[in-house]
């Protein structure tokens, strides 16, 4: 009997290790946990995951970190998160909700309420941006090509509040501007990506003449109109023929009309924030104010700019 | 309209598959008697449960509320995993030596019953209850799934039609829900789940064949099940040059004489959204089947022999 089971086994054995690698090929079997990780998990985790059940440890591991969020515990929550993409690796909102943590959560707690004296708080407030967009370059790598994943990497990287934790302001807008181009590419994707791809890829130095070819091409598409996508039109028109457009003729021409233009171009300048492109904004504001008439203490100049506008 | 005289003989002796039949049936009506289906109370209540695991913490700005699909999928599968492989480890455990104490067993093969007809009879009762219970545990889950991807959708459309979104929006937003609901690739997670409930109950019988007790017989098969699942380990730490060649030889028996159960675990990547193409599946039915047959020959070889 043992000698027919060793001999039936060494039959399947090399049959077993090729279907095994065409499961992982097809994306059905994970890769084996890595030691860390059983170590991590404990050992009744770590035969429950082994035992076939790794997603349902993820889920509870998931409920353990929201503790650890409630309480604060930054570190502890970063460490979950690590274990459950270890398990789950597939799963999209764990990596998202990973990033999160650590890229708004703890940020935003070391920023303002933690004990740190004032001159930590801004370094841990930036570690933890930087950890966030670690945890979901790493979630990308893992599932690459992901739209879900990409987009979301590229609305950190433009987002006001955090890329100024990045320092190099063009390679976060360019790595900004890819990651939105990975997603756009994706089948099934949803319009409103290549918008972004475009807004991020219109701020970075010298990208500006890809950046103008790209808003013509969506500006054709009467749904790509939006308020934000007709403001960087205009203002990468501006800023590649100064001297081929008026300013006012322009923003009449894009927008519609005078008042139009005028509401959309004054809140556009208030998002001074966003970085984005203004090459002739100030110019057409200031015509459209004497045209419309707006009085100078009304001047939208006087106004200061807005922290939290969102792009369209 | 006359009836075709069925002979005595043929009646009384039958075919293999009406034998195996008869006894697959008893075999499972004596296990329903055991009231194994109130098992059925508890699942209902984690599936049900698992909708309010919704936690009130990060969603993408895509999220579209999703992820409580896969909380249910994973809560619902991985329960069905444990249910099946622990009534499939137990009820074949209890089998023979309930028929030893009943006298059962004695009255059966005292007449023109083969063992093998016995074994593979008592098996495919386990088997059976395990399909069914399967089967409505999925029932379950899917209307669950089903009724809550239908409220996530209807709130996202909403939503999506209030903001103006376009048709190609919109359409996409939905595939990407309804992606997460039930699907084939799912209901195929959980075939495959039945498979590794069926090796382990054909396992569970070669073991009871030459156990003294329930209990040894239902230890010994759940060490298996765990052990089995570190097989493909086992089988690269062999075919990996740079460990030692004691290190080897264990890996390599451990290969060899265990079952692979890793082999089983693709429900993890579908819960996640993956798709489970038929080809893949096919395989893995016929490496299931191959290893069902297998023990059932073997624990026949162990029978045969037997002295009861």
């Amino acid at each position: 009997m043992l000698a027919a089971t060793l001999l039936v086994g060494a039959v399947r054995l090399p049959l077993e290790a090729a279907l095994t690698d065409e499961l992982r090929g097809a994306g059905l079997l994970a890769a084996p946990l890595a030691v860390g990780t059983r170590e991590k998990l404990g050992q009744t985790s770590a035969t429950v995951a082994l035992g076939g059940l790794r997603t349902l440890v993820a889920t509870f591991l998931n409920l353990r970190a929201f503790t650890f969020f409630t309480e604060a515990r930054w570190d502890d929550v970063a460490d979950t998160f690590d274990t459950i993409v270890e398990l789950a690796p597939q799963t999209i909102y764990y990596w998202e909700t990973g990033a999160s943590h650590q890229a708004y959560n703890a940020s935003a707690y070391y920023l303002n309420d933690s004990d740190l004296p004032p001159l930590r708080r801004d370094a841990a407030w930036r570690a933890a941006v930087l950890k966030g967009r670690a945890f979901l370059e790493r979630g990308i790598r893992n599932n690459p090509g992901n739209p879900k994943l990409n987009a979301y990497l590229g609305y950190l990287l433009i987002d006001h509040n955090k890329f100024r934790a990045f320092r190099d302001p063009d390679a976060t807008f360019l790595a900004a501007a890819q990651a939105y181009q990975t997603a756009a590419d994706a089948p099934d994707s949803l319009p409103f990506l290549r918008r972004f791809q475009l807004y991020a890829m219109a701020r970075v130095a010298g990208q500006q003449a890809e950046a103008l070819a790209l808003a013509r091409q969506l500006y054709q598409d009467q749904g790509n109109r939006t308020p934000t996508l007709r403001c960087v039109y205009f203002a990468l028109e501006m800023g590649a023929y100064p001297m081929l457009f008026d300013p006012e003729s322009l923003a009449i021409g894009l927008f519609g009309s005078a008042e139009k233009a005028y509401a959309t171009l004054s809140n556009y300048w208030l998002r001074a924030n966003d970085r984005l492109p203004v090459h002739g904004v100030a110019e057409a504001i200031s015509a459209l104010e004497v045209q419309l008439g707006i009085a100078a203490e009304k001047s939208v100049f006087l106004l200061h700019p807005v922290q939290d506008a969102e792009d369209e | 309209m006359s009836e075709t005289p069925v002979s005595p003989t043929r009646s009384a002796s039958g075919s293999h598959a009406g034998r195996i039949s008869v006894i697959a049936t008893h075999t499972f009506t004596q296990l329903v008697r055991m009231k194994v289906f109130y098992f059925l109370a508890v699942f209902a209540v984690i599936t049900i449960g698992s909708n309010f695991f919704d936690l009130p913490q990060h969603a993408g700005p895509e999220a579209a509320g999703t992820n409580i699909l896969n909380s249910i999928k994973s809560w619902s599968v991985g329960t069905m995993t444990l249910f099946s492989v622990v009534f499939a480890i137990v009820a074949t455990a209890l089998l023979l030596p309930k028929d030893v104490e009943d006298r059962t067993l004695y009255t059966i093969l005292a007449k023109p019953v083969p063992r093998l007809d016995y074994l593979a009879g008592k098996l495919l009762g386990v088997i059976l209850l395990v399909f069914v219970s399967l089967a409505l545990m999925d029932g379950l889950m899917t209307a669950v799934l089903q009724i809550r991807c239908s409220m996530i959708l209807s709130a996202q459309m909403e939503l999506a039609h209030s903001r103006g979104w376009s048709a190609a929006e919109i359409a996409s937003l939905r595939n990407d829900i309804v992606s997460q609901g039930p699907n084939v690739s799912l209901q195929a997670a959980v075939f495959v789940v039945f498979l590794r409930a069926s090796i382990m109950a054909s396992l569970a019988l070669l073991v009871s064949t030459f156990s003294t007790s329930t209990l040894f017989t239902s230890i010994i098969s759940f060490m298996i099940y765990f052990i089995g699942h570190f097989q493909a380990d086992a089988r690269g730490v062999f075919l990996e040059a740079g460990a030692g060649w004691v290190t080897r030889a264990i890996a390599l028996l451990v290969a060899l004489v265990l079952p692979d159960f890793h082999l089983f675990n693709e429900f993890d990547a579908v819960i996640q959204g993956q798709v489970f193409p038929l080809m893949l599946l096919g395989e893995i039915t016929g490496i299931g089947l191959f290893y069902a047959v297998f023990y059932v020959i073997a624990s026949w070889f162990i029978v045969a022999e037997k002295e009861f």
